[in-house]
């Protein structure tokens, strides 16, 4: 199997490179960045080869992984799709809901796999949950509660033009998503408060989500860039399902050791679960040999992504919004 | 100076919990009387702590008290108050204060006419991680707040006639128990602007609610309700733009005591936590309301900050019907 990176603007592409070669079979064709620069740095420190030409790289691959800026996931699924390379692209899908349709469309055109570089699919506490879920042992769901706390990370992600939004765009896609695979239901409304009150790079870096899906669960999810430099971790993931019999709630990063080092300065946790990564990769390829995946897929991902626009359209109109659905 | 005598009208949960706290002052107050409508409750709390027992405050000689302190479900706290500021008494009354805004209005309006006191039973003003949270924010520990999380909830609290099932008594999470929070927020962030709800449609025995409010402070809150939940526990999370505050009473508890599978008669062993204090917040907040009426002090909860609770909680439960935001 030969798999191509484009772009490396995102900062897992370097997790997707070294968990690529965990993997027997693959073969790493290069990576190609429209930064040439940058893309030849990442290059050489994975010891592949750089491609300043998309499509020279796309003509020897079988399948590409999208890590460029959100702005620009859709250029480069068209492009692969257009060379028939299946894809695992980065979250947000993309900063527009019709530009997701387009590139699912294309997908679907091509005949090429578009999976979502979404690892908390691949998280074993979230399948755990859902299988205690669909097991029926809390009954009937009612609600769930959902966090993907994060902190700034800087660079392109504060750049509207090339990320589309701040912590809203940045981290609701991966939970709102979670929560639909749990729920089992389209989300059907959302009312959001999100605001820029921590970091002030003129993007928002927090918010609330209060969501409600059509067979009647709701949900609150918060996305927020409020993990400021004292805080010992860069985030979270946590997902509680409330149900007539039971709740159950997940913390997917638990799993960490405290160090409280002087050469640190503070202290700070250490995860020494699963690499999700990891997982996520291997998924893929697994979807590329045509076996049946619980991967993210396109349509996921602009599901996903509908929720966030949903969510800074409710937030600029101080209304609950309903969603429209892109057909697809 | 003198104790006041202090008759209390409710010998259920909070009743008991109010008397246990006046036996541990007994230089700022002691236990006159108690009224109850079940005697069989009733005169056991009286015969308890050695004092009489009364079906109605009719029954009592006005000059044997001082203080009427009312303990009775939501419902009867307006009907008590009005008897007991005609009796130009000065009134402890338990949260919420009333089941809506007008009555609420109404207690205060009686109040003043009488020219009585009036205390509200806001005792989490009173707990100390949260008194402590709130000072650490007004001092700027944490810079400008953002976004604050919190959560309170166990399982469905079992009362007089299970009145906590009927929506129309206790009026759910949203008015009994999230009224707590909603009060210490506005004490701590000031007034509301907004809110959004969302709650399960009235079911047998759960409830469960989720409260946005955006304050006109620009501070985003979102704050989860449940009787669906195991263990009693409260957190929060207040995070701003420079560092963020959090506790879980989960994690909180000084002493916890575990009986073996063997001495808990085969069952799986029993553990219980504790969170033993010399004080407790209940006792803090009676004698501080004891020395409002005895000494005059400026009281840390007003009657109006109980209106102001009853407000937002009944925006919320109205916005969680309408499906809408409401604007306070």
């Amino acid at each position: 199997m030969r798999i191509g990176i484009m772009s490396t603007a995102h900062m897992h592409a370097h997790a997707y490179l070294d968990g690529l070669k965990k993997v027997n079979g693959v073969e790493l064709v290069g990576v190609y960045d429209d930064q040439v620069s940058r893309g030849r740095t990442v290059a050489n420190q994975h010891g592949v080869p750089f491609f300043d030409d998309a499509e020279s790289m796309l003509k020897t691959c079988d399948a590409a992984i999208v890590c460029s800026e959100n702005a620009n996931h859709k250029r480069d699924v068209l492009r692969a799709a257009a060379a028939k390379v299946h894809i695992l692209c980065e979250k947000p899908i993309a900063t527009r809901a019709e530009d997701a349709a387009e590139m699912v469309r294309a997908c679907q055109g091509n005949h090429v796999h578009l999976f979502m570089a979404m690892p908390v699919r691949c998280v074993a506490s979230i399948r755990a949950l859902r299988n205690v879920v669909q097991s029926g042992d809390l009954g009937e769901v009612v609600a769930m509660r959902g966090t993907n706390h994060g902190y700034m990370p800087g660079g392109w992600f504060v750049d509207k033009t090339l990320s589309g939004g701040g912590a809203v765009m940045d981290h609701t896609v991966h939970v709102a998503d979670i929560m639909r695979w749990i729920a089992g239901s389209e989300v059907a409304q959302v009312y959001a408060e999100v605001d820029e009150r921590i970091h002030h790079k003129g993007i928002d870096d927090c918010g609330i989500l209060s969501i409600r899906f059509e067979n009647g669960v709701f949900a609150t999810l918060d996305p927020s860039w409020s993990r400021t430099d004292a805080y010992p971790t860069w985030g979270d993931v946590t997902l509680e399902v409330v149900g007539t019999r039971g709740t159950a709630a997940v913390d997917a990063f638990a799993q960490h050791i405290n160090v409280y080092s002087t050469l640190d300065g503070k202290g700070t946790q250490h995860f020494y679960g699963d690499n999700m990564d990891d997982y996520l990769v291997r998924e893929f390829l697994r979807a590329l040999n045509g076996e049946p995946v619980l991967l993210a897929t396109g349509i996921d991902g602009l599901r996903a992504l509908e929720v966030a626009s949903a969510a800074y359209q409710s937030a600029h109109e101080k209304q609950a919004v309903k969603l429209a659905r892109a057909s697809v | 100076m003198q104790p006041l005598r202090v008759l209390l009208i409710g010998a259920g949960t909070m009743g008991g919990v109010h008397a246990d706290a006046y036996a541990s002052m007994p230089e700022h107050a002691v236990l006159a009387g108690v009224i109850d409508e079940s005697p069989e409750r009733g005169r056991t709390l009286a015969e308890r702590f050695g004092v009489s027992f009364y079906t109605a405050l009719e029954e009592v000689p006005t000059d044997a008290f001082d203080v009427v302190d009312v303990c009775v479900p939501t419902p009867f706290h307006k009907e008590a108050v009005t008897k007991a500021a005609a009796l130009s008494k000065d009134i402890i009354c338990e949260k919420p204060l009333a089941p809506s805004v007008a009555e609420a209005e109404d207690m205060i309006q009686t109040c003043e006419t009488y020219g009585v006191k009036l205390c509200v039973g806001h005792v989490v003003r009173f707990f100390p991680q949260y008194t402590a949270a709130k000072q650490m924010i007004a001092s700027g520990k944490i810079g400008e707040v953002a976004v604050v999380n919190m959560f309170r909830g166990g399982p469905f609290p079992t009362a007089w006639q299970d009145w906590y099932n009927r929506r129309d008594y206790s009026g759910g999470v949203l008015l009994d128990l999230m009224i707590h929070d909603f009060d210490f927020l506005r004490s701590t962030f000031g007034e509301v602007d907004r809110v959004f709800a969302q709650e399960i449609p009235e079911r047998d025995h759960l409830s469960y609610a989720t409260a946005t409010l955006r304050f006109k402070s620009g501070v985003i809150a979102n704050l989860t309700g449940s009787w669906a939940h195991d263990k009693f526990h409260t957190s929060f999370e207040f995070a701003g733009s420079q560092g963020i505050i959090d506790d879980n009473t989960l994690k909180a508890a000084s002493l916890t005591v575990h009986r073996n599978a063997r001495e808990a008669g085969g069952a799986q062993g029993v553990s219980v936590p504790l969170t033993p204090t010399f004080e407790n917040p209940y006792f803090k907040e009676l004698r501080h309301f004891i020395e409002v009426f005895r000494d005059g002090i400026e009281p840390i909860v007003t009657a109006h900050d109980g209106l102001e609770a009853v407000r937002i909680s009944t925006a919320c439960m109205a916005s969680a019907l309408e499906g809408r935001p409401v604007k306070l």
